[in-house]
């Protein structure tokens, strides 16, 4: 795999979001969305986290749902971001991403690409550029929400700050597996839509099909490892997170990648 | 000359459907090469092969000494695929210096390029443009330009000229006739007349299964030339029989007439002239050989 190709290949994504009209009205669209969650659900649940009058009551709230230490941190808005975040920055990456390489192989464009790389080299270049493009969101959000946060109180800044850079850390990881998702149903797909709705119907019948099943067949819970975004629940507390339910997204990511890479190479153009 | 492409035993079904049927053929570097077929011969299935779209079920192909697929090929082997289109989210010159630099120029170099091939294919001034906001003809040239892009060896133009104006048809050919002492081209077309006055070799599919012809090739001791006349002359075929020289005359069409001579014979199409200007025949055309029409269907 020549990286050069594959790094051209990610970099024409960035512009395929930052440089065309559609991408700018997208981003448009989710500056304002975000906008709006700044606004309300972290501008409004602050104060109430932070008033002493309510927080006790909140702590127990909390504790009862095991996200203690999240309400702990002096960095309420945060707090609240990364619940948020953790939350709708894969359900956003099912979106963004659904459009990794099918339209351009319905459209016929993937063939002038696979004279010139490799049809792993366009997978991965495409991936790699997704997963760009929602760092770079998850970045402005993580930020905007520490400048929320640092107009509150300015002495929160420096330790807000190192802790927003371990949460798009934390997020980036998260989303991975959902991009590498998109990307192979992308190859099985005639759609992008069709894509998104497959990962819905993954997601929600495939996890009740499951549920049931392993109520039956217990060993067949293994399987749950297969769906991105298994560990959300466990993550979500911060409180001691194992290194290993960090491993599962890149698990899955390496996983998702390998099929479609089978896939994509013996497909048609 | 060295092989460039290599072709042998190769099969492709799709279900039930033998699109390819062990098609085994060779071309030789400088080469213009015709892959002509009635509608669903497995012309475009052998370009989607030859350009890596398609896996075959059978068979090997090898280009330039490389198997499908090989990196070294790329820039080196490029295409104007059937129905393929570029983004129109982009504008023409973005995604050309994209394909310019994939071939490993840079963006400069890329940038160039893109000028001289938009310069070569008449599109100089829509650099800026949409692909959906050209017509059918100049997108189609645009898709030809990024087969130019770089320096190809080998380019591959599967109806180049379909859907084109006469001017521009024209403009194509010309253009592929000028390029070919650099680089191999081979061409699959409906037109037999345009692939007539480009390709020295024919490949000839039907239903799947191929036979190639060679254009200038001599059998035995006799050789071709094929007369047409203006007008339907009385005895015309009798009276070209006499003429010193000639083995054998068949019709090929009214007023065609494939005329086999003895290869010894010096000169023998100004004496077939001149016998033409004895009998007063206005003569429309006079093909050295055979036309690839009647290379191809002519029974006899």
């Amino acid at each position: 795999m020549n990286t050069h190709r594959v790094w051209q290949l990610a970099l024409f994504e960035l512009t395929r979001l930052f440089a065309t009209k559609r991408g700018l009205l997208a981003i448009a669209a989710f500056a304002m969305v975000w906008l709006m969650i700044l606004h309300y659900p972290i501008g409004h649940a602050v104060p109430f986290l932070s008033s002493p009058q309510f927080s006790e009551v909140a702590h127990e709230l909390a504790g009862n749902i095991g996200l203690k230490k999240l309400v702990s941190w002096p960095q309420a808005e945060l707090a609240i971001y990364w619940l948020i975040a953790l939350y709708s920055f894969p359900l956003f990456a099912l979106f963004v991403c659904s459009d990794q390489t099918v339209g351009d192989r319905q459209r016929g464009t993937l063939r002038f690409l696979s004279l010139r790389c490799t049809r792993d080299e366009i997978l991965c270049g495409r991936f790699l550029g997704q997963l760009i493009i929602l760092i770079s969101l998850i970045t402005l959000t993580a930020l905007a929400t520490l400048s929320v946060m640092s107009y509150r109180n300015p002495d929160l800044t420096f330790s807000g700050l190192s802790l927003t850079l371990v949460l798009i850390l934390q997020l980036s990881i998260v989303v991975m597996p959902f991009i590498a998702l998109m990307a192979l149903l992308n190859l099985i797909c005639h759609s992008s839509r069709l894509s998104i709705v497959l990962a819905i119907l993954l997601f929600t019948l495939g996890n009740a099909l499951l549920s049931f099943i392993t109520g039956y067949l217990p060993f067949l819970e293994l399987l749950f490892y297969v769906f991105p975004g298994v560990q959300l629940l466990d993550i979500a507390s911060q409180d001691s997170v194992s290194l290993t339910l960090w491993l599962i997204p890149f698990l899955q990511t390496g996983a998702l990648l390998i099929t479609g890479i089978a896939v994509f190479r013996s497909r048609a153009l | 000359m060295s092989t460039i492409v290599e072709v042998n035993r190769l099969s492709k079904s799709f279900g039930s459907k033998q699109a390819l049927s062990n098609v085994s053929f060779t071309i030789e570097s400088g080469s213009t090469t015709a892959l002509v077929g009635p509608n669903g011969a497995g012309k475009t299935t052998l370009f989607s092969v030859l350009c890596g779209y398609l896996r075959p079920n059978s068979g090997s192909v090898k280009i330039l000494d490389k198997p499908l697929g090989h990196p070294s090929l790329f820039g080196k082997l490029t295409a104007l695929p059937q129905d393929a289109m570029l983004d129109p989210r982009f504008s023409i010159q973005k995604q050309l210096c994209f394909y310019g630099v994939l071939q490993g120029l840079n963006k400069i170099e890329a940038l160039k390029d893109t000028t001289r091939v938009l310069e070569l294919v008449g599109l100089s001034d829509n650099h800026n443009s949409q692909i959906n906001e050209l017509s059918h003809g100049m997108r189609k040239r645009v898709c030809i330009a990024q087969a130019l892009l770089g320096k190809p060896q080998i380019v591959l133009l599967d109806e180049a000229t379909a859907g084109l104006d006469p001017l521009n048809a024209r403009e194509i050919r010309s253009l592929i006739s000028s390029l070919s002492d650099e680089v191999s081209f081979i061409l699959s077309s409906h037109d037999l007349a345009e692939l007539e006055r480009l390709c020295s070799h024919v490949l000839y599919l039907d239903k799947g299964v191929l036979s190639a012809h060679n254009r200038n090739e001599q059998i035995g001791s006799s050789k071709y030339i094929t007369l047409q006349l203006h007008e339907q002359y009385k005895d015309a075929k009798e009276l070209l029989k006499q003429l010193s020289g000639v083995l054998h005359i068949s019709q090929s069409q009214n007023k065609e007439f494939i005329i086999e001579y003895q290869s010894c014979f010096e000169q023998f199409d100004i004496h077939l002239l001149k016998y033409c200007y004895k009998h007063n025949w206005q003569y429309r055309q006079v093909v050295n050989g055979h036309t690839l029409e009647n290379q191809l269907f002519q029974k006899d």
